[in-house]
């Protein structure tokens, strides 16, 4: 870099503003949409109180993407869009045309790079997940490869319309939870199964003792002396291996390959339509991390999913589903073994108890 | 603040981290309330000494930490 | 040039119909050397089914304490590419919204200064590049500063705002998600950029019940669009969707509040009664629309599990008036946010998010701590435990 550019160091300048990426049919018709329409799972039309149009096509993506993929969208938009393109909460590339018959060629191109149209409707919408293997030190599993696996099982429910109401999975690879898996439809979730184990020689140089011990939601951190050093105590019966305390210390690592794993969780739900919001719940506590393809991770989530898409009634999301027939006969139909951990025995566990003689024999 | 009072700031905030090194970490707020306890003699607002440790930051005197969560660090060598 | 690593267990997810993070991972390492590097850590930790990741070191540019993620292999000898491979988070547009210009050179400068791979996006909202070196950090920085880009939040700060894509493009939008988003980032760059808080904060901002960013599940304050008066009906488009739909069962059988009904061929609502959740304007778009006094709900105190357990955001404020507000440099908003930040500061541990703070002290405190009056929208019900802690005045009203 060249020294005056150095002396006019760039800070606090804030995000771009969005106004310079919005194409010219929505800058005219911003907060002036009247209605849209879902044309198949892969497109859908906006129609203005003006009459004008703005067709999208919707394409997953793996997140974690190359600078020759982000090149392979560009192209494409530039052929058929102007340049215009966005991304979605969910991690799909969203391409936004003004020409419908722009759109089957399109999708033809996008089909030619390997990618898939869809995700729009009553469909599997993209997995939001986490980095995983691939980029995080916490992790208890991979997340890309545990969502590519799972995806290509999905293909078909991503690419057409074929479910009562949208389904939407996430994936977390540890219980830091980036990304929001507590409340999806279906949540597969890192899961350690071990108390940390404590490196008392990097311990003094890595670790602040008092945010350590702070750091545990089940006060199972002490503080101890071994030969006349400070270290730590971990009260195992009590720990229940969120790893909090190795994101604050470094020498305390949870990871352990012989019992990491996976959990499945069901019937959360963020959006309001019908019912309040909701997290996820327990369904299967664990399963052993299996690479590269985790085929019982993948049977479990077909399993839910042909469960639900045989049982639900059109416009039921999974958990008013569950909800309705009930979860003894969720773990019938799923054949998911409830077990002792199923039953909440952490902070307000209670409020998960049923307090009605109501049940379904 | 007057110049001297600023200079006596800035030298009690990279003091005091310095001196707990490897004994506690300091997170920003932490430290901003330390010097309102210091300097109550000197009227000091919390606005004020913000200000300051964001000239220390800027100026790379002390850096950031994080362990799960911020903290304040003496720049290791060679940075 | 053959591989540097073999990598027979990535190379199973190669295969299959749904686009691979692994062909990615290669397309990157055609561009950038290191990531070669990347693949051969990560196939390691497909045979030994653990991270190889180590906790601990520092990525940063210089005065801030955020924006970076410092990340260092377990072998740097075995894999020099990636001794470090610190990941950039870069504040996005606010809607996601690109052209293929300014994609084409923020990729262009992932693959000059770092691994060449990026996050399209991270979870909380970030473009995120991955792969650099702490050498190269300022240059990167600068590079994305000049094309008009900052850096995103991290650790105990402001994290990088985010929303639905509101008014841009859809009709359910009750507010301009995508401005008070970049107005708010704008304004609290300095939280964004040196962490002062206890722990992390986060804004959301949802145009609709339908809350397409997750704001009510992970955002410490979520905004949810609403609005006051009546849902305005089309009865000709009603008529249609009845010719289509069941609208009875599929429609008004699942109002939450059972708020409407036919009269005779006319749908009629109930509005005082109404619930905003979306339901019925989601099924009828063309038929229904969302009344005219429109804003948002806040919500707060949401947040992931760590460190004691997770929360939903609680409703506090029933409606804001966004726009209004705007026109004042969204000055109401700014001071509730003070309060709750200086209450914050005051009263909080570290890594303790608000909605733990508010658990810890009382829901009460918490609202006298920032000015708020409780009022019947915030609860389900009632109390209906005796356990009153009355206070002295009571007895003198």
């Amino acid at each position: 870099m060249p020294e005056e550019a150095k002396n006019k160091r760039l800070t606090d300048i804030g995000p771009h503003d969005f106004h310079d990426y919005l194409p010219p049919v929505i800058k005219k018709n911003y907060g002036k949409w009247a209605y849209h329409e879902i044309l198949d799972a892969g497109s859908m039309v906006h129609v203005a109180e003006s009459g004008d149009k703005l067709y999208t096509v919707r394409v997953g993506s793996p997140r974690l993407v190359s600078g020759s993929f982000v090149r392979d969208l560009c192209d494409l938009a530039d052929k058929y869009c102007s340049g215009y393109l966005r991304f979605t909460t969910r991690n799909n590339v969203e391409f936004l045309l003004e020409d419908e018959k722009n759109i089957e060629p399109l999708k033809q191109d996008i089909a030619k790079l390997g990618l898939a149209a869809g995700g729009i409707g009553n469909v599997v919408a993209n997995i939001v997940h986490t980095q995983g293997w691939v980029h995080c030190h916490t992790s208890a599993s991979d997340a890309s490869g545990v969502v590519k696996s799972v995806m290509d099982d999905l293909y078909e429910y991503f690419v057409e319309e074929k479910l009562p109401a949208k389904v939407r999975i996430a994936f977390a690879c540890c219980l830091n939870m980036c990304g929001s898996v507590a409340s999806s439809d279906i949540a597969i979730l890192g899961t350690h199964r071990k108390p940390p184990r404590i490196n008392q020689e990097r311990l003094l140089n890595l670790c602040e003792i008092p945010s350590t011990i702070a750091a545990c939601p089940t006060n199972s951190i002490r503080p101890d002396t071994q030969d006349g050093k400070q270290t730590l105590r971990i009260n195992e019966e009590t720990c229940v291996f969120c790893g909090s305390c190795y994101t604050v210390c470094p020498a305390m690592p949870i990871a352990d390959p012989a019992t990491d794993g996976l959990s499945i969780w069901v019937g959360g739900k963020v959006s309001n339509a019908r019912t309040k919001p909701t997290f996820s719940k327990l369904v299967i506590p664990f399963i052993p991390n299996d690479p590269p393809r985790w085929p019982k991770v993948v049977e479990a989530v077909k399993t839910i999913l042909d469960a639900y898409k045989e049982g639900a009634e059109s416009g039921e999301r999974v958990v008013e589903w569950i909800e309705r027939i009930g979860w003894p006969r969720f773990f019938k139909i799923t054949g998911f073994k409830f077990t002792k951990y199923h039953v909440d025995d952490f902070r307000l566990a209670e409020t998960t108890m049923n307090y009605s003689s109501h049940t379904r024999l | 603040m007057t110049d001297e009072t600023k200079k006596r700031l800035e030298d009690k905030i990279i003091g005091t981290i310095k001196e707990y090194t490897g004994k506690k970490r300091f997170k920003p707020i932490d430290i901003v309330k330390e010097m309102e306890k210091e300097f109550s003699g000197d009227g000091l607002s919390k606005a004020e000494i913000k200000g300051t440790l964001k000239e220390i930051m800027d100026g790379g005197k002390l850096v950031y930490g994080y362990a799960g969560g911020s903290y304040l660090a003496i720049p290791e060598e060679g940075n | 040039m053959g591989k540097k690593h073999e990598t027979p267990l990535l190379d199973e997810l190669k295969k299959g119909k749904w686009v691979s993070f692994v062909r990615e991972i290669e397309r990157a390492a055609e561009k950038s050397e290191r990531t070669e590097d990347l693949l051969g850590q990560v196939e390691q930790s497909y045979r030994d089914k653990v991270t190889h990741w180590k906790h601990g070191g520092m990525a940063g540019v210089k005065g801030y304490g955020a924006g970076m993620v410092g990340r260092f292999t377990e072998f740097p000898d075995k894999y020099p590419g990636v001794k470090e491979c610190h990941s950039m988070r870069i504040n996005q547009v606010s809607g996601f919204f690109y052209n293929s210009d300014v994609l084409r050179k923020i990729a262009g400068i992932a693959e000059k200064h770092g691994g060449g791979l990026l996050n399209l996006h991270g979870s909380t909202g970030d473009i995120q590049i991955l792969g650099l070196r702490q050498d190269e950090a300022e240059e990167a920085f600068q590079a994305y500063a000049e094309l008009g880009f900052d850096l995103g939040g991290g650790g105990s700060d402001l994290r990088t705002p985010s929303c639905c894509l509101g008014q841009a493009r859809c009709e359910f939008a009750n507010y301009d998600t995508l401005k008070i988003c970049y107005d708010l980032t704008q304004a609290y760059q300095d939280e964004m950029h040196r962490p002062l808080f206890n722990y992390k904060f986060k804004f959301k901002f949802s145009g609709c019940a339908n809350d397409c960013v997750a704001s009510a599940s992970r955002s410490d304050m979520a905004f949810i669009g609403t609005w006051k008066d009546s849902i305005k009906i089309n009865q000709d488009e009603v008529k249609n969707y009845v010719k289509k739909l069941n609208v009875q069962k599929y429609v008004i059988d699942k109002c939450p509040t059972k708020c409407m009904w036919f009269e005779e061929d006319n749908l009629v609502i109930d509005d005082p009664n109404c619930v905003k959740c979306m339901h019925c304007i989601n099924e009828m778009p063309k038929a229904l629309r969302p009344g005219d006094e429109k804003g948002a709900s806040i919500l707060l105190g949401a947040k992931a599990p760590l460190v004691t357990g997770p929360r939903m955001g609680m409703m506090f404020i029933p409606f804001y008036d966004v726009l209004e507000d705007s026109k004042n440099n969204y000055e109401w908003l700014k001071q509730l946010i003070s309060n709750i930040w200086d209450f914050w500061d005051e009263y909080g541990v570290t890594r303790e998010r608000i909605g733990e703070l508010m658990q810890r002290v009382g829901v009460v405190t918490f609202l006298e701590g920032i000015g708020l009056e409780p009022i019947p929208e915030m609860v389900d019900h009632p109390r209906s435990n005796p356990f009153i802690k009355f206070e002295d005045e009571e007895e003198n009203d």
